[in-house]
């Protein structure tokens, strides 16, 4: 857990968080709204913050006890825009550069990563997904209690953004590190994290599990972006006859996607689905090509835009992203609590 | 063909001009490292006090510098106390040398300090560094190119230094005669031939340090 008290002067007013955050954590506002300068004062690059910075009980800064922890102490794994890794230095030389986690974790964490082949690159030569893996990397080899992940996905297409999420995914699962993501893409938080922490202008305009966004009154942060689902999963059968493989999903169900074989059964992927990809029925289709299809009711049924999102939980708990036109809402009859039918055809997922 | 006593010259020459080099450059890097970070009082005056060898004329430093290092002077009869002689001696040429030499490393070292981008060593920072290590693992390698080019310009300057050198350390031959003042009193006495010969082996000096730090630049 996080605790955060600080205030700190910008160039333009001040930013003063008071908040307490779960273990994974997605911050979001408009562009100088103080996103970067709160990571910044976490890690302590900022001299000008005050306050009290408690990460899982211990103090990073605490001005009333005159804890003031220099960055170097404050083992945070700090990931900047843009990677921001060193030029003069391999990819090798940029992960080792304050290396502190045993050798056979940073071993571990490079196959993770798919690194192991990039050792000996520079980063001049990297493309923009593998520099983003690289900068984790180097965040995490450091062993740290904290990760502060400046938009680890923005800058990146959505082929590439599909290469690194996963990973981050996976570094949530397996390495138990308490993390702030700073992001423009609600799809994004809504997959990483817990907890929304909404700056506006420097203050905390709200703090929100991320699904809430969505359904306050027809207010989407991104209503002008694709929105997808993110549905992380373990690869459990390949039915090769039938050209298809099949996907459990962590949020419960199970999902059938094109043969994807090149990954072994018990591998980890992320299912993306386009919000507009999946189609809506009030009863239980018959007939139809899509192979998944699921019993779902609508939580949250909110305008965002031209479109209406709805929120669907599926009847195995995993919540569910669609996007309609507000005729086809009214013409289903769909309200929040509607019993629905959710279907989506295999080729409309992607396989990350 | 080049004589001893042309050798004597240029051994001497490169003596001035690389003991002048070595002397600058850890302050001439240290005050660019100084002007690209520090903002506070102070900080114009300094600017200025170090960019006055760039606008004043050779003589002019070269005046100020003999009058306070002569032994009537208090810092001058430190060092006579002390038994360096500086006056019309080669160290003299040394320290003309530097006085003309370090606002050419000073601002090369700063210009490159400042191109080196503040996040990179915020990075260093959250990953272990102290400032000192931060600065020694990414700052100086970063501005490294800028600081060799900082280094050369300064040596070239001290090489070809006349003005502020025959006012401290004089024409003496065999003592303070570097290459600039041997081209200059062969001249004087109508030996064109000679100083024509001097400027050959200027520029082939030249030449060659401009190319040794060429490679020194392009080697990481």
């Amino acid at each position: 857990m996080i605790e955060l008290a600080l205030t700190l002067p910008l160039a333009d007013g001040t930013l003063e968080v008071e908040a307490t955050l779960p273990y994974a954590t997605a911050v979001m506002g408009a562009s100088g709204a103080g996103k970067t300068s709160l990571l910044e004062a976490m890690a302590g690059l900022r001299r000008r913050t005050r306050g009290r910075v408690l990460v899982d009980g211990e103090a990073l800064l605490d001005d009333v006890r005159g804890v003031r922890l220099p960055p170097q102490r404050r083992r945070v794994g700090y990931v900047p825009q843009d990677a921001r890794l060193f030029p003069h230095l391999s990819v090798r030389e940029n992960v080792l550069f304050g290396a502190r986690a045993p050798d056979a974790r940073v071993h571990a964490m490079l196959e993770v990563l798919e690194l192991t082949r990039l050792l000996y690159r520079r980063p001049a030569t990297l493309s923009g997904g593998e520099r983003q893996r690289v900068a984790l990397a180097r965040a995490l080899a450091t062993d740290p209690r904290l990760l502060l992940l400046d938009e680890p996905l923005a800058g990146l297409d959505v082929a590439l953004r599909d290469r690194v999420l996963p990973y981050l995914l996976r570094l949530r699962a397996e390495w138990d590190v308490p993390t702030l993501y700073v992001t423009h893409q609600l799809g994004e938080a809504i997959v990483l994290a817990e907890s929304v922490l909404v700056l506006d202008r420097g203050r905390v305009a709200r703090q929100v599990p991320p699904l809430a966004l969505l359904g306050a009154d027809g207010t989407l942060a991104d209503a002008s972006h694709d929105l997808e689902n993110f549905l992380p999963g373990r690869v459990r059968t390949h039915d090769e006859a039938g050209g298809v493989t099949r996907v459990a999903l962590d949020g419960g169900g199970e999902m059938t996607v094109p043969l994807e074989d090149a990954r072994a059964p018990g591998a980890r992927v992320a299912l993306v689905v386009r919000a507009e990809d999946v189609l809506v029925s009030t009863a239980a289709p018959q007939g139809l090509s899509a192979r998944n299809v699921f019993a779902a009711r609508v939580t949250a049924c909110a305008r965002a835009g031209a479109d209406v999102t709805l929120r669907c939980s599926l009847d195995g708990g995993t919540a569910m992203l669609v996007r309609l036109t507000p005729s086809a809402v009214q013409a289903l009859g769909i309200e929040n609590g509607s019993r629905v039918w959710l279907a989506v055809k295999s080729h409309s997922i992607r396989v990350t | 063909m080049p004589s001893g006593e042309d050798l004597e010259v240029v051994l001497l020459t490169l003596r001035v001009a690389v003991v002048a080099t070595a002397l600058l450059v850890v302050p001439g890097v240290l005050a660019g490292l100084a002007l690209a970070r520090y903002r506070g009082p102070g900080r114009g005056v300094f600017e200025t006090v170090l960019s006055l060898p760039l606008v004043l004329p050779p003589t002019a430093i070269g005046i100020v510098l003999l009058e306070s290092l002569s032994p009537r002077r208090s810092f001058g009869a430190w060092l006579a106390a002390h038994g360096v002689e500086v006056v019309f001696t080669w160290k003299g040429a040394v320290l003309a040398s530097m006085a003309m030499a370090l606002p050419l490393l000073v601002r090369s070292a700063r210009t490159a300090f400042e191109e080196v981008d503040p996040r990179l060593v915020g990075v260093a920072r959250t990953l272990g560094c102290g400032p000192v290590r931060a600065f020694l693992r990414v700052t100086l390698p970063l501005a490294r190119r800028g600081i060799l080019a900082g280094i050369v310009l300064a040596f070239s300057r001290a090489l070809g230094e006349f003005g502020a050198t025959v006012m401290v350390a004089g024409s003496i031959p065999g003592r303070t005669r570097t290459l600039a003042l041997a081209i200059f009193q062969q001249h004087q006495v109508g030996h064109d031939a000679e100083a024509f010969r001097l400027v050959g082996i200027t520029v082939l000096l030249a030449f060659v340090a401009l190319w040794v730090a060429e490679r020194v630049g392009r080697t990481r």
